[in-house]
């Protein structure tokens, strides 16, 4: 969760990044020491890339829990070892081939040939039986990784089709209708699933007495049966290398028979923040995927981004405040617009989190990013949102009766509701040492004791918060809905913020709507938001769809469960063309800006050339 | 007992003791961390349970709690409270099992990094927390002892720009220190190697290649602890050699005239003991990492695993390590303490009564 920044940065390192960023002015990237010849992974073969993996490698066995393992089995649709059937491409919202070939998606199914080339590294061919083997497990073992998905297809059917004269395998997902009827949580089912060998993984299973925790603990090493263009060679807990593998069947079907251009590709584990941004000035690492301020500082020593000048990266994840409404004042939503009205939103654009963010407009939809962007109503943000604005805030809040009751020195003491109760400080739980999320609290906070509202910082170890965002142990909790830009994007993120479908009470874990917004069983229940969170995935007609959307992003304004933040890359991605040039920005983008393993940017490998 | 083998009896005595605090040690070390309300299995819920219904998350659950030891087992199956809950296993309940795995040499699995045996991951770790840490300390204290011994004997000019010189030093934080070095040799200059144990494109092996990359990139992290240390030494060694030159032992030896090499030799001896128990300290504590260094210059070692284990409750790791940790620091003190027994004239004189009864 939450990979792609995890600053666990001293403020050392703040201060080391600032000493370098401020001095050597017309030092140019470094030409650190390299010895070509004794090295088993020549520099001028190898690609160095970081930020997917962060503790020591553990696990490579893509059957074990999806927290247990390492890059580039584990966790995020990483394609170099295995591969999914398509891929999801954010920047134009399409499909694009991979193990499979999207031949139409309706409402009712999602039709997929598996490429005939496709093969695994013993020399079999990618079957159906590979694709239903992981899509299907759930079914078997409900603990399965991904188990829950499973129940949101009936079954997926498989027929022979020719495509010009070549037989291929045609599988349908057959969307279940009844209960979850979600055809776009199939969608990202499809992208995000990674398929696995069917006849490697069915035997091992037979072996262990069908015992799927046996399973999950077998070491596997770089003889591994993979279909992707890569295996493992080597990992340390210093590093993990790559090896290509030059009989990958996609380089002929996909790319015309061209080869991924680095033999290698080396992912070092460092340790703190500080040392990416280091390694990549001077020209160690090729591209990273990490929080680094003030990157124009960088730019000098060569460290680029998708875009060359403020907000350097593209957007696509939207932090917010989750609000407990289960109990007062939070409960209370113009105690909530009044929070909304409170915070102010360029200070956090341009101190918490280094003027990487476009400006921020009310509401759950993010203006102008992506293929989102075009359900923003932007009078409905006017007359529905709330923007910073500190005399409203205080408006609202004396509208409704509360007071701040400030101590001799005019500083606040605390706040009282309208029958004179005091009322108690609110805490905004987030990890500790996250630098940028701690500063988005500290900004915030600042903004709503002046407001006169009596909000203090509540940082906690990560461990400790983990727990409590699921089970509602918080007054205000800070946590970011999108982990990618998916298929079901913002749908996923209003069914992240609003749902209570899953509902369950404070102190029971929910995946969902952690602030416990819209109580089924209350008196206030608003139906209208469950309605449309069931309706909008099925919706095919693009006008009806912007309507739902803009139905549901009004009453998430006029309602704000959550406060949104600041309109964040979806994964930081900064690159160095030192070694390797070729990389994907604004001004060419044939791939998404994300590390050439994650989804559709996985094709950059193949882009990617040496450094004349 | 024992009284005609005063030594042995006082090894006997202090090993006793020893073995005590060690029990003591294993089971504090083993409660702190489940004091908390927050149980580890909760963490790896938090970070697993997406995409799971709940029934399934609570079957995973109860598989890890399971497989930690957290609940009480009866031939293979779960213990249930009459409502179907696991029922948890008592922290004496888990100690003992826990004693048991020690006795066979299973130390357990990592919560964190399941499903790697926390044995694995201290081996990985050790040899470059003890490269790192063993020869700074044991060079630090010894050009410390040194220069402090003699800046105390010596006094005037030298000591007047080393007795500053120490004090900057041992009051330096390590990672500011640490940060300067990498900030000066390896990003302005950019003659040594700013991250890492050994080169980005190596593989540790029994090579020349790994092992002269290996010392390259030894060079920053072994200044920036072994300066300081070393300042610090001399400081604590210059007072205690300033205190013992105006006892009454020295002054009388030197109305007697003996050789300056020889009242040296005295001085040394005397104020080396408490240096000598610092040392020990230090040896025994270095296990744990040098968790700094190691995060500045993103050094392998055995502390950054110590941290995380720290913050996520980790169990298996936390008393592994504090185990590891309490063993050498026990170890390092008994070795102290036989040897004081021997280079201390009191402790020999204790000895020598300890025979006249």
């Amino acid at each position: 969760m939450n990979r792609n920044f995890k600053f666990k940065g001293l403020i050392a390192g703040a201060l080391l990044c600032g000493l370098i960023g401020c001095g050597g002015g017309e030092k140019k990237a470094s030409t650190t020491k390299e010895s070509d010849a004794g090295s088993p992974f020549p520099r001028s073969k190898t690609l160095y890339l970081a930020g997917s993996q962060w503790g020591d490698p553990t696990t490579f066995n893509p059957m074990a829990d999806i927290w247990a393992s390492t890059w580039p089995v584990g966790k995020g649709a990483f394609n170099l070892v295995y591969e999914p059937l398509l891929s999801f491409n954010a920047l134009d919202g399409k499909f694009e081939p991979c193990l499979g070939t999207l031949v139409s998606k309706s409402g009712d199914e999602i039709v997929i040939d598996i490429n005939p080339e496709a093969k695994w590294s013993d020399g079999q061919k990618v079957t159906s039986a590979d694709v239903k083997f992981i899509n299907e497990i759930g079914r078997r073992f409900k603990d399965a990784p991904t188990a829950i998905n499973a129940e949101y297809f009936t079954e997926i059917k498989v027929e022979k089709v020719q495509n010009n004269g070549v037989e291929t395998e045609r599988l349908t997902f057959v969307v279940e209708k009844k209960v979850r009827n979600n055809p776009l949580i199939v969608l990202d089912h499809i992208t995000q699933t990674r398929i696995y060998p069917a006849h490697v993984w069915e035997k091992a299973l037979a072996d262990n007495g069908n015992d799927l925790s046996a399973v999950q603990k077998i070491q596997v090493d770089g003889s591994a049966v993979v279909s992707g263009p890569y295996k493992t060679e080597a990992a340390t807990n210093e590093k993990i290398v790559l090896k290509r593998r030059d009989d990958y069947w996609g380089n002929k079907a996909l790319f015309g028979g061209k080869m991924p251009a680095p033999e290698f590709i080396i992912h070092p584990i460092f340790k703190s923040n500080d040392a990416f941004a280091i390694a990549l000035q001077k020209g160690e690492l090729d591209g990273s995927q990490t929080f680094i301020p003030r990157i124009w500082m960088k730019q000098k020593d060569g460290v680029k981004t998708w875009f060359d000048q403020a907000p350097y990266f593209l957007a696509g994840a939207l932090p917010i405040f989750v609000m407990n409404t289960t109990k007062a004042p939070t409960n209370d939503k113009n105690f909530r617009r009044a929070m909304a009205a409170a915070i102010n939103y360029n200070d956090v654009k341009e101190l918490a989190v280094s003027g990487y963010s476009p400006d921020i407009q009310p509401g759950l939809i993010m203006a102008g990013i992506g293929m989102e962007g075009k359900y923003f109503n932007a009078d409905d943000a006017k007359q529905f949102g709330v923007s910073y604005d500190p005399a409203l805030a205080k408006k609202i809040l004396a509208d409704a009766g509360y007071k701040s009751v400030y101590k001799a020195d005019g500083t606040l003491d605390y706040m009282t509701d309208k029958k004179g109760t005091k009322l108690p400080t609110l805490f905004i739980k987030s990890p500790a040492g996250w630098s940028d999320w701690e500063a988005i609290v500290t900004i915030a906070v600042k903004g709503l004791r002046a407001a006169g509202i009596d909000a203090r910082e509540g940082f906690v170890d990560a461990s400790l918060y983990w727990p409590a965002r699921g089970s509602g142990d918080f007054d205000i909790l800070l946590t970011k809905p999108d982990n990618a830009v998916l298929p079901s994007t913002p749908w996923s993120r209003f069914f992240q913020v609003m749902t209570s479908s899953t509902w369950r009470p404070i102190g029971q874990n929910m995946n969902e709507n952690y602030g416990r917004y819209n109580n089924p069983k209350s008196k206030e229940f608003n139906p209208m938001v469950e309605k449309l969170l069931k309706e909008i995935p099925t919706i095919s007609d693009p006008a009806k769809l912007a309507e739902a959307y803009r139905a549901l992003n009004k009453i998430f304004m006029m309602e704000q469960p959550a406060i949104p933040l600041a309109y964040l890359p979806e994964q930081f991605y900064e690159f160095s063309e030192s070694r390797w040039t070729g990389w994907p920005t604004a001004a060419n983008p044939y791939a998404p800006p994300l590390l050439p393993w994650v989804g559709a940017s996985t094709k950059i490998l193949w882009q990617l050339q040496l450094a004349k | 007992m024992l009284k005609q083998y005063p030594t042995l009896r006082y090894i006997l005595q202090r090993g006793g003791w020893y073995f005590i605090t060690f029990v003591v040690a294993v089971a504090i070390n083993f409660y702190l961390p489940r004091l908390g309300s927050n149980n580890p299995v909760k963490i790896i819920m938090g970070n697993t349970s997406q995409g799971l219904s709940s029934e399934a998350v609570k079957e995973k659950e109860e598989k890890y709690l399971k497989e930690f030891g957290l609940v009480k087992v009866k031939n293979g199956k779960i213990v249930r409270n009459e409502d179907g809950s696991p029922v948890k296993a008592s922290i004496l309940e888990q100690f003992i099992s826990y004693v048991g795995m020690c006795f066979k040499g299973d130390l357990g699995t990592s919560f964190q990094k399941y499903p790697k045996k926390v044995l694995d991951v201290i081996k990985d770790a050790v040899p470059w927390t003890i490269a790192l840490q063993l020869p700074t300390i044991l060079f630090g204290w010894i050009v410390g002892n040194v220069l402090g011994a003699l800046a105390a004997y010596k006094r005037g000019i030298f000591d007047r720009v080393f007795f500053p010189v120490s004090l900057l030093l041992s009051s330096l934080p390590f990672f500011v220190f640490g940060m300067l070095l990498v900030y000066q040799f390896a990003v302005v200059w950019d003659c040594f190697p700013a991250m890492g144990g050994y080169a980005g494109d190596l593989i540790p092996t029994f090579s020349w290649t790994f092992f002269s990359s290996a010392a390259y990139h030894y060079v920053l992290p072994f200044f920036s602890i072994f300066l300081i240390a070393a300042g610090g030494q001399a400081i604590g060694m210059r007072s205690m050699g300033i205190y013992e030159l105006g006892t009454d032992y020295i002054k009388y030896a030197k109305w007697l005239g003996l050789k300056e090499t020889r009242i040296i030799a005295y001085l040394f001896r005397n104020a080396m003991l408490p240096q000598l128990t610092g040392l020990a300290l230090s040896l025994g504590t270095m296990i744990g990492g040098a968790l700094i260094t190691e995060m500045i210059f993103s050094y392998p070692g055995l502390g950054m695993a110590m941290l995380t284990a720290i913050q996520n409750n980790n169990y298996p790791m936390i008393q592994g390590c504090t185990l590891l940790i309490t063993v050498c620091v026990l170890i390092a003190n008994f070795t102290v303490d036989i040897l004081i027994g021997f280079l201390d004239p009191r402790v020999k004189a204790g000895l020598q009564i300890g025979k006249g009864n």
